[in-house]
């Protein structure tokens, strides 16, 4: 071992508490990233699982709209020319009290087609192999038993049923006995995963249960090598689409990419702050050692050795913190993929998913992520400590000009970085790569002016702190100035933290503050009525005619509006379209972006117009006046918008299109919820109990009061913003760790110091009241600075990255609470840095700091 | 058979229609071929659903203009799934229906050297597959068998695509519709109930096309169209038959068939039936009338199961004496339901005139299910 090795190792396991602050940095980083990854991986995989399992091997589908496809084509479309195969599937969705939480996809087929498609059936998959698995069933008893189902056999054994047992699912406000024929044991792994909330019936008895008739969900093709005939295209079906198997995976997948995409920025964030952090630990271990590193390059070590040296450090250090970041990343992942996929299902589509999925890439990438990031933020200190003259290296004062020389430049750069982020921002582009890096580089370039601020304000504090503590006071803050090498980077690393708290919480505040003003504004009815859902944002199913009947004929109703919901899988996104009935006192619901009440409603009402969300709006870059083409069973047909209004339901977006409108292009009387307007003054909990008797036995109904519908939309929005806080706690978690090291590190290095002062008479009470007083002032700043830093990106968040994420208009809502509990973070946080520091520095004699003067 | 406990829909599938053929099956809740009935047309040309099996079986030999000969096959299987007083599963649907279909179409060449067997499944509802008495219609997709127009039975347009192998014939009135057993009623198995309602047009001439090896074929030739429906037909002991229907270029047409019993035995229920150029039946008895000899044996390539081939067809009291030779040894169809269906040759003589003849052979219970890859 050279000497310099020895030098550096002796270094680290002297300072094991610094050591093991930029490990926990480094790890703390990582482990955001991973588990973030983790997360969204697992559900991507478990949908991409699903939705492949489910479609099998086809080359092709053939999709509809809102009505699906008309079953009657079926055979039209198997005869046509190079049409290998056909499989006519009906899809839905169904819940079921033995499978609590789980949301069921009922898979309904025609044994007779499905050889092709779906092996796990035990068709002949045709490539020689069976992979059926275990059991198998009879084709008779799957057709003629009613009802019959087949589970997979892990599913079946979670539900604690066995062939011979039914399933109860939930259907249309209904409890339905299915019997289990059969359970499947696929030999594959990816299809055992895709088929566990998988229902397969035949396609008969799924049509009855979950379908409509004369309806089917989609045609699932094998097409021969040459592809769409102009034969099939000719019989396919008004309204239909014929894709390449995917699409629609893809399209759907594609719903989840701004979620996803801003999670991952949020984790990146995370791993800035932990290369702050080592930036800082190894910037501050560079300092310690100018001395000895002078000292050694006298001695004829070069320069190259020494960078080689303090990067060796840092790859030690991101190794471990790197091993140990993927380890908790994994455990971390865990707790988030519940929150994660919880989201999806609430706001995008149903998904369940065994649990983690860990694979190595997404290891590796973080583990990568974490040593580059380390030997990254450590280039700069081992640059410097290369640069170290054997003849300066003992005089600090030499360090410190440079760096007060330093930060006009740094706020220079700082505000030339911030402003190239702004007009990044200011492009504009729905791109969300191009907004996130925007955001960094003006959350970067405003960092970069904190070591200029901070000698602003230290330099301001100054007459304030020694009118009140004296020269201890005057001592603190000039201390601030003078240690810029160390405080400014911890200075900056705070003020980051806190303004990314700050700024996401304007961000939730303004988003929660919108929704809640647009809740008031849309929830007009006094009664809501819908069957139970496993996905928060939409109504499962529809409601039986007899009972709208009966709930809208209660004496105490005096107007109804109804709607029919269905998502609309389009080749390039997926909409959400309403069909609705709506009362005029339900008029005031809509609250418009572009046109306005007088001229939409009439026109929505008496013609074909429709009305879009702003989200729908947006992505799409439509207008008031324009057309929106939607398939339809008369065909694909153009709607002009008669108005878009501001909706903050479903980011991919929604038409309202008139129930008149709705039922002349679709064969679908179907009702999802309904809204009942009650005379005024009446007890509406009282009336809810009535409607609630009106329900026949045996059928579930939800029927809410506006108020219990939106406080059960602000629970959704809370339990959406969970993954939120717990990344913006994390973020704060490792900024903290960074502040607390430097803050130590910076303290414990002027033991010296503070032993000549105590030599010199100061007491341990005075010990503690510099160094707290000193942290305090750095926290002081860091606060303050961190307020317009908030805002600024709370402004970005709002404006862009959620305008271009999800197309909505937020109004941006600060609260005083916001910025009193960013002073207070910033304080508390460097306060608490100081208290290790001070404790110690107040207990060690004079004689034992001075030993080495 | 009855133990192939494999989950292969297809073979589900064939496993029914072999099963019931078999006799092993569930008859409860089924209509009984117990007596003989009166038929009625156009009514019987389509389906009876309360009985659980059911076929429109056409064969025929066809030549091109420079007398290249080929066999062809069509045939539609009906096959119930329950019984008819038990609603379908499906409850109100359009695709709720108890009633499968299978397809099965053999193309032998053997000029070309080459046998061509197709299968196909399909629930009979949506259009998809199914079948109607007037006007007469039997499909699976496009595999169809439909009458010409919508008032007369005759002529039949049959239609067939698969990969490689395509049919487009139609079939005309040659002689009139012969009742096969007592007035109809065909037994098989000894117990009452084992048997099946049988009508046949032993004669139909045929014309069309046949696309075979890239290859479009004008051909001419003769068709036989046999129609049987039962929902159980073999006895408990009984494996299978050897199944003949000959056209001799006389103008008569002989069929007869031979009932196996496990131990190999020729059982007394098998039957025949003799058609003269004008339509008369003469109907033979077995043990009396006809006899059938094997006269050598052919091995299925793909697990060894033994097939008889090449027969001595006697009728003594005909003075008919005809040696079958299979156009080509390897017609078995190696689909979920297994057997060797083929077009033969015949010669021999009918009382001391030499005759010459075509036709096609049945062979069902030699082989197991295709063993699964």
């Amino acid at each position: 071992m050279t000497l310099l090795r020895r030098a550096s190792l002796r270094h680290l396991l002297r300072h094991p508490g610094q050591l093991a602050l930029s490990i926990l940095g480094v790890a703390l980083g990582v482990a955001v990233v991973v588990a973030i990854d983790l997360a969204i991986q697992s559900s991507r995989e478990g949908f991409t699982v699903s939705a492949e399992t489910v479609a099998g091997r086809a080359t092709h589908q053939i999709v509809g709209g809102a009505d699906g496809v008309a079953e009657r084509s079926v055979a039209a479309v198997r005869r046509a020319a190079n049409v290998e195969a056909a499989a006519p599937v009906v899809e839905g969705l169904a819940s079921s009290p033995d499978l609590p939480g789980m949301a069921l996809r009922v898979l309904g087929v025609d044994p007779f087609s499905e050889g092709p498609f779906r092996p796990y059936l035990g068709g002949d998959d045709g490539q020689g192999e069976d992979s059926s698995g275990e059991g198998g069933f009879s084709v008779a008893d799957f057709i003629t038993t009613p009802r019959a189902a087949v589970l997979s056999a892990a599913t079946a054994e979670r539900a604690g049923l066995r062939p011979g047992d039914s399933l109860v699912v939930m259907v249309g406000g209904r409890l339905v006995p299915l019997p289990v024929i059969a359970t499947v044991d696929p030999t594959d792994e990816l299809t055992r995963a895709g088929l566990r909330d998988v229902v397969l019936m035949d396609i008969a008895s799924a049509q009855g249960l979950v379908g409509r008739p004369g309806q089917i969900s989609r045609i699932d093709l094998r097409l021969a090598g040459s592809g769409p005939s102009a034969e099939l295209s000719a019989v396919l079906p008004p309204g239909t689409r014929l894709e390449p198997a995917g699409t629609r995976t893809d399209t759907l997948a594609g719903m989840i990419g701004a979620f996803d995409l801003n999670l991952t920025a949020l984790s990146f964030l995370a791993m800035i702050f932990g290369m702050f952090l080592i930036y800082n630990a190894q910037t501050f271990s560079v300092v310690q050692r100018r001395e000895l590193l002078g000292g050694l390059r006298a001695l004829g070590v070069t320069r190259g050795e020494v960078l080689r040296t303090v990067l060796g450090e840092s790859v030690v250090i991101g190794t471990l913190g790197a091993a140990l970041g993927v380890a908790a990343g994994v455990v971390l992942g865990r707790g988030l993929v519940g929150l994660v996929t919880r989201t999806i299902n609430d706001l995008y589509f149903v998904l369940t998913i065994d649990g983690l999925s860990v694979p190595p890439a997404v290891l590796a990438k973080g583990a990568v992520l974490g040593l580059a990031t380390t030997v990254l933020a450590a280039l700069p200190p081992a640059l410097e400590a290369a640069s170290v003259q054997p003849r300066m290296a003992r005089i600090r004062s030499i360090k410190e000009g440079q760096t007060r020389r330093m930060v006009p430049r740094a706020a220079a750069a700082g505000a030339a970085l911030a402003l190239v982020g702004t007009a990044l921002l200011l492009i504009p582009t729905r791109n969300l790569i191009v907004s996130f890096a925007g955001l960094f580089l003006v959350l970067l370039g405003m960092a970069l002016t904190t070591p200029l601020a901070t000698v602003v304000l230290a330099r301001a504090a100054t007459p304030l702190l020694t009118r009140t503590s004296g020269i201890l006071g005057t001592m603190a803050a000039r201390d601030v100035v003078a240690a810029l090498s160390r405080t400014a980077p911890a200075i900056a690393a705070l003020v980051v933290a806190v303004s990314v708290t700050v700024g996401l919480g304007i961000m939730i505040q303004s988003f929660r503050g919108t929704l809640i003003d647009w809740l008031d504004g849309t929830l007009q009815a006094d009664v809501y009525v819908s069957l139970p859902s496993v996905q928060a944002a939409r109504a499962a199913g529809t409601l039986p005619t007899a009972l709208l009947d009966t709930l809208v004929g209660h004496p105490r109703v005096v107007g109804r509006s109804t709607y029919r919901g269905n998502e609309v899988v389009l080749i390039d996104g997926v909409v959400r379209l309403v069909a609705l009935d709506l009362d005029p006192r339900g008029e005031a619901a809509f609250d418009f972006l572009e046109g306005d009440a007088a001229s939409a409603f009439p026109a929505f009402r008496t013609s074909d117009a429709v009305l879009v969300s702003e989200p729908l709006a947006y992505r799409r870059g439509l207008e008031l006046g324009d057309s929106f083409s939607l398939p339809t069973s008369s065909g694909t047909v153009g709607f002009r918008i008669a108005g878009v209004f501001y909706d903050y339901a479903a980011d991919q977006g929604v038409v309202m299109m008139s129930r008149r409108t709705y039922d002349r292009y679709h064969d679908d009387g179907g009702v999802t919820s309904l809204g009942l307007f009650l005379e005024e003054g009446v007890d509406v909990e009282s009336v809810v109990r009535d409607l609630e008797a009106r329900v026949p036995d045996g059928l579930v109904v939800t029927v809410r009061t506006n108020q219990a519908l939106r406080r059960g939309s602000l629970e959704v929005f809370d339990r959406t913003f969970q993954v939120t806080a717990v990344l913006r706690l994390l973020a704060f978690v490792v900024a903290f760790v960074g502040v607390l090291s430097a803050l130590m590190a910076l303290e414990l290095e002027r033991s010296r110091e503070l032993g000549v002062l105590r030599a010199n008479g100061l007491t341990p009470g005075q010990v503690w009241q510099l160094v707290t007083t000193q942290t305090g002032l750095m926290g002081a700043i860091s606060g303050i600075l961190a307020v317009p830093m908030g805002w600024v990106l709370a402004l970005v968040m709002i404006h862009v990255v959620n305008k271009r994420s999800f197309g909505w208009t937020l109004h941006m809502e600060v609260g005083p609470d916001v910025v009193l509990q960013a002073l207070g973070l910033a304080l508390v946080g460097a306060i608490v840095a100081g208290v290790y520091p001070a404790w110690r520095m107040s207990r060690v004699s004079p004689a034992e700091a001075l030993r080495g003067e | 058979m009855a133990g192939c406990d494999s989950p292969d829909v297809r073979s589900d599938v064939g496993r029914l229609s072999l099963a019931e053929t078999l006799g092993d099956v569930e008859t409860a809740g089924y209509a009984r071929a117990l007596a003989p009935r009166p038929f009625s047309f156009p009514e019987d040309h389509g389906p009876h659903p309360a009985f659980k099996t059911e076929w429109w079986y056409v064969t025929g030999n066809v030549t091109t203009a420079d007398g290249r000969p080929f066999g062809f096959q069509f045939t539609v299987f009906r096959s119930a799934l329950s019984p008819p007083d038990r609603a379908a599963g499906g409850g109100a649907s359009a695709w709720s229906t108890n009633q499968a279909f299978m397809g099965h179409f053999g193309l032998s060449d053997p000029d070309g050297g080459t046998f061509h067997a197709f299968e196909r499944f399909a629930r009979g509802a949506v259009g998809i597959a199914g079948a109607h008495a007037a006007p007469f219609r039997v499909w699976i997709d496009d595999w169809a068998l439909e009458s010409e127009s919508e008032d007369a039975f005759l002529p039949l347009r049959l239609s067939a695509r698969a990969d490689g192998a395509a049919l487009d014939l139609r079939l005309v009135d040659g002689k009139p519709r012969v009742l096969q057993g007592r007035d109809g009623l065909s037994q098989k198995g000894p117990e009452p109930g084992n048997a099946s309602y049988y009508y046949a047009y032993t004669r139909l001439p045929v014309e069309g096309t046949i696309r075979v090896g890239g290859e479009s074929l004008a051909v001419a030739g003769s068709g036989w169209l046999d129609r049987e429906w039962s929902t159980s037909s073999l006895g408990p002991g009984q494996v299978g038959w050897d199944w003949f229907a000959l056209q001799l270029d006389d103008g008569w047409d002989l069929m007869v068939y031979q009932l196996r019993n496990a131990d190999g035995s020729a059982d007394p229920t098998s039957d025949g039936v003799l058609v003269s150029p004008e339509g008369e039946r003469v109907p033979l008895r077995w043990g009396r009338d006809f006899e059938i000899a094997a006269l050598d044996q052919w091995r299925s390539a793909v697990d060894g199961a033994s097939y008889p081939s090449r027969w001595k067809v006697t009728v003594p009291s005909r003075d008919l004496d005809l040696t079958v030779v299979p156009v080509l040894e390897d017609q078995e169809l190696n689909l979920a339901f297994r057997y060797w269906e083929g077009a033969v040759r015949v010669e021999g003589s009918s009382r001391g005139e030499p005759v010459r003849g075509r036709g096609y052979v049945e062979l069902t219970g030699y082989a197991g299910p295709r063993p699964s890859r």
